[in-house]
């Protein structure tokens, strides 16, 4: 009995000492999806909030990025949501649509210290929907082109000076496909069938799409009309045909690669050095410098024919609707993102794979030692596909038309199905909007 | 209200002459209690809860989304009736065409994948039923699968037939005479690693219970056989076979409904291409729900391939009691 009574009080001194130092600190939640090999990284930077605000607590819980869009609306409809959300910027316009998301007033911004210039302007505007702002930016990554020295070198290719554009891209391909023999495409007896080494395979469904998009949008293709067109898809233009058609033929007509590459067989190859070029995202660096690779970074190369362009992804910070906002969270809140959002911390995150995303960062001598610090000016090239409602809707009849054009679809037929895909479906979509 | 039995006496038409009213029946609706009438309820409960929170409640949600034009934060569900289930039946929508295209996948899969499943279970267990040294082994090498998740069962397989620089095509280019195959890209083909790896990964569970089945046939059955000159075929065919009948049913029916519910080895192996012709229907009820954000259009989705399922299931047990024996032929 009196062992008991000692342990209840024990029990109740722990929770008034609890509740103590609940009452001088504001508990915030924070929902994330970076949950790769970029975690341990946003967990030193938590931890590095929570050391220098003793008056805020950050609890962090990675989430993968599927469930994590999947539980938010949940969440804000039961009064249960987070305090900060990451959002990506192909979700992130139809949360603000659906009423998942609050504004961030000009005074809570200036008040959290968050200054809308000093961002890429494409990657700011993510976050904004008529003029207002929702979210900062956080996480920023691009489609970049990976090239194996060697190869070039072996090709007789300056390894230094990669193919920036549509007609030297064309000449290193050229030089850096071999068949078994080791003669090259347009060569008398060139087999396509026994390829040694080659250029680059264009791959389906998501990895080629992404790749599209780029070449589409170097085009001067915007893929979808705005608000006023009720987001009507424009993308069976013959810009994007013209795109779509040069994708296709690399491999099929002139053999610079497979023509049944996927994303994973174009990885497989790029690190086995039988491909020579690899297009795929910032992410994949730290993969190809562990295996080995004498390998370069560079800006995805301008194939298209109006203007350099790339795709580009991005996460921003929110913060969800509450059923019974306490203002002392939502302050702690906009204290944590201005904080994440300065660029000592977008420094730091760098070193997990992403992009900086402020000017500031990219141009700093610390960031000088990333091997990204040379795409510096393909950053402000980005075209993130953002900005309205139903991109799942645009993005997935895309990759599909794209897919169809590869497996031998004529390029104007399958853009043309695609855009009555995507009309039908964004259609609908708008019906859903509340 | 009065209980069921006296408002039905009271409102029940006099008996007819000759009529007995209420035959004895023997274990009827009421059956012999001796302690307190609620009892068997009570073991019935925990049971119950569970069914109601998970499976009625649920059910009932979902049929209230797919009437109304439903979406978590607004604050007005338009009531629309049946229009997402007419689109559904309706030529040229988006929903029709792929919602259709997707469950036809899954069909195909299905008539492929059971009757695999089926045999091949059948014909490890009987090879691991003769006494031969190491058999509780390969008894587990070809159980273990089964434990795997579906993500690392689907990436392993993913890989072996990767095109071009997966294991498959690997070999397939040293071997004289056989060139790579693009299986992950290749209409048709695409099914191949997707197939074998579900047979693979699950026929272990199918083969644990023909073991049990066939470890529980009486050896006099075999005996008796032999005696009237049957070789080891008709004892297959008059003895096992049929012995194994209500197992075969039981197999035949739980890995139909899997099959159906397939997700995630095209998910994870070909993301439902080449051209969505290896996307299965939950995978597009999925994309329409969590992709697109149409929880109405899902919600009627899934709740007519919920009905189709139980009409192909009622179906096979028609066919397979009747073969039993047991059924109304």
């Amino acid at each position: 009995m009196r062992r008991l009574l000692t342990f209840k009080t024990l029990l109740v001194g722990m929770a008034l000492a609890l509740g103590g130092a609940a009452l001088a600190q504001v508990q915030i939640t924070y929902w994330h999806g970076f949950t790769g090999p970029d975690l341990p990284v946003m967990e030193g930077l938590v931890a590095e909030f929570n050391a220098t605000h003793p008056d805020i607590v950050v609890t962090a819980e990675p989430i993968p990025w599927g469930n994590l869009f999947q539980q938010l609306e949940p969440a804000v409809a039961a009064g249960q949501a987070p305090d900060v959300v990451a959002l990506n910027e192909d979700v992130i316009t139809g949360f603000i649509l659906r009423g998942a998301v609050a504004e961030m007033t000009p005074d809570m911004l200036a008040a959290a210290d968050v200054q809308a210039d000093r961002f890429f302007p494409s990657l700011w505007e993510t976050g904004v929907v008529d003029g207002k702002v929702y979210g900062v930016p956080v996480h920023s990554v691009m489609l970049v082109m990976y090239y194996n020295k060697d190869l070039f070198e072996a090709a007789g290719l300056d390894p230094e000076d990669p193919p920036s554009n549509r007609e030297e891209f064309l000449a290193a391909a050229e030089a850096l496909t071999v068949d078994a023999n080791g003669n090259h495409p347009g060569d008398e007896g060139f087999d396509p069938s026994s390829l040694q080494t080659y250029a680059v395979g264009i791959p389906t469904p998501w990895m080629g799409g992404t790749i599209a998009y780029a070449v589409a949008a170097q085009n001067g293709v915007t893929f979808v009309g705005s608000a006023d067109e009720s987001y009507a898809p424009n993308f069976d233009s013959e810009a994007a045909q013209e795109a779509v058609q040069f994708l296709v033929d690399i491999g099929a007509e002139h053999h610079f690669g497979p023509t049944d590459a996927t994303e994973g067989s174009e990885i497989d190859a790029f690190r086995q050095g039988a491909a020579a070029m690899n297009f795929n995202g910032v992410w994949m660096l730290s993969q190809y410098r562990d295996a080995g690779l004498n390998f370069g970074v560079a800006a995805f190369p301008q194939l298209g024919t109006e203007r350099p362009a790339t795709w580009g992804g991005s996460s921003h910070l929110v913060l969800p609707v509450q059923r019974n906002g306490d203002p002392a969270e939502m302050e702690a809140a906009m204290t944590f993102i201005g904080w994440m959002t300065q660029p000592e911390q977008n420094l730091e995150w760098t070193s997990a794979g992403g992009l900086p995303t402020q000017p500031e960062v990219a141009t700093s001598p610390e960031y000088a030692e990333n091997p990204m610090s040379a795409l510096a000016e393909a950053m402000s090239n980005t075209y993130v596909l953002t900005g309205f409602p139903f991109l799942a809707q645009f993005r997935g009849a895309w990759d599909a038309a794209f897919e169809a054009a590869l497996h031998g679809t004529a390029a104007d037929q399958a853009l043309t199905q695609g855009v009555g895909e995507a009309s039908a479906a964004i259609q609908e979509g708008l019906l859903s909007l509340p | 209200m009065s209980g069921p039995s006296t408002d039905s006496a009271a409102v029940a038409p006099a008996p007819r002459p000759g009529v007995t009213l209420r035959p004895a029946r023997r274990g009827g609706l009421r059956p012999r209690v001796d302690g307190n009438p609620l009892e068997p309820y009570l073991y019935l409960l925990p049971h119950a809860v569970l069914f109601f929170v998970f499976i009625v409640y649920p059910v009932g949600f979902a049929i209230y989304v797919s009437l109304h034009r439903w979406n978590i934060l607004s604050d007005n569900q338009p009531f629309v009736g049946a229009e997402f289930y007419t689109r559904l039946l309706t030529p040229g929508t988006p929903q029709f065409t792929f919602f259709w295209k997707t469950m036809g996948n899954t069909a195909l899969f299905t008539v492929i994948t059971t009757p695999l499943l089926i045999v091949c279970a059948l014909g490890l267990a009987l090879l691991l039923h003769k006494p031969i040294p190491g058999r509780s082994f390969f008894r587990a090498v070809f159980f273990l699968p089964t434990i795997l998740s579906v993500s690392v069962m689907g990436l392993l397989w993913k890989w072996m037939f990767e095109n071009r620089t997966g294991l498959v095509n690997v070999v397939l280019d040293m071997i004289p005479f056989t060139e790579p195959v693009a299986f992950l890209t290749t209409i048709g083909l695409a099914w191949i690693p997707i197939i074998v790896g579900t047979v693979w990964w699950t026929v272990g569970f199918n083969m644990i219970l023909y073991s049990a089945a066939l470890a529980a046939i009486p050896q006099a059955y075999y005996e008796a056989a032999a005696i009237d000159g049957a070789g080891a075929w008709a004892k297959f065919r008059y003895v096992t076979w049929p012995q194994l009948n209500p197992v075969t049913l039981f197999a035949a029916v739980t890995t139909t409904i899997a099959s159906f519910q397939l997700f995630g080895q095209p998910h994870v192996m070909t993301a439902g291409g080449p051209l969505r012709t290896t996307q299965s229907v939950m995978m597009f009820v999925t994309e329409e729900a969590f992709t697109r954000f149409q929880f109405s259009s899902a919600a009627a989705m899934s709740l007519l391939f919920g009905v189709l399922l139980l009409v192909v299931t009622g179906f096979q047990f028609r066919l397979t009691l009747r073969d039993l024996g047991r059924g109304r032929a």
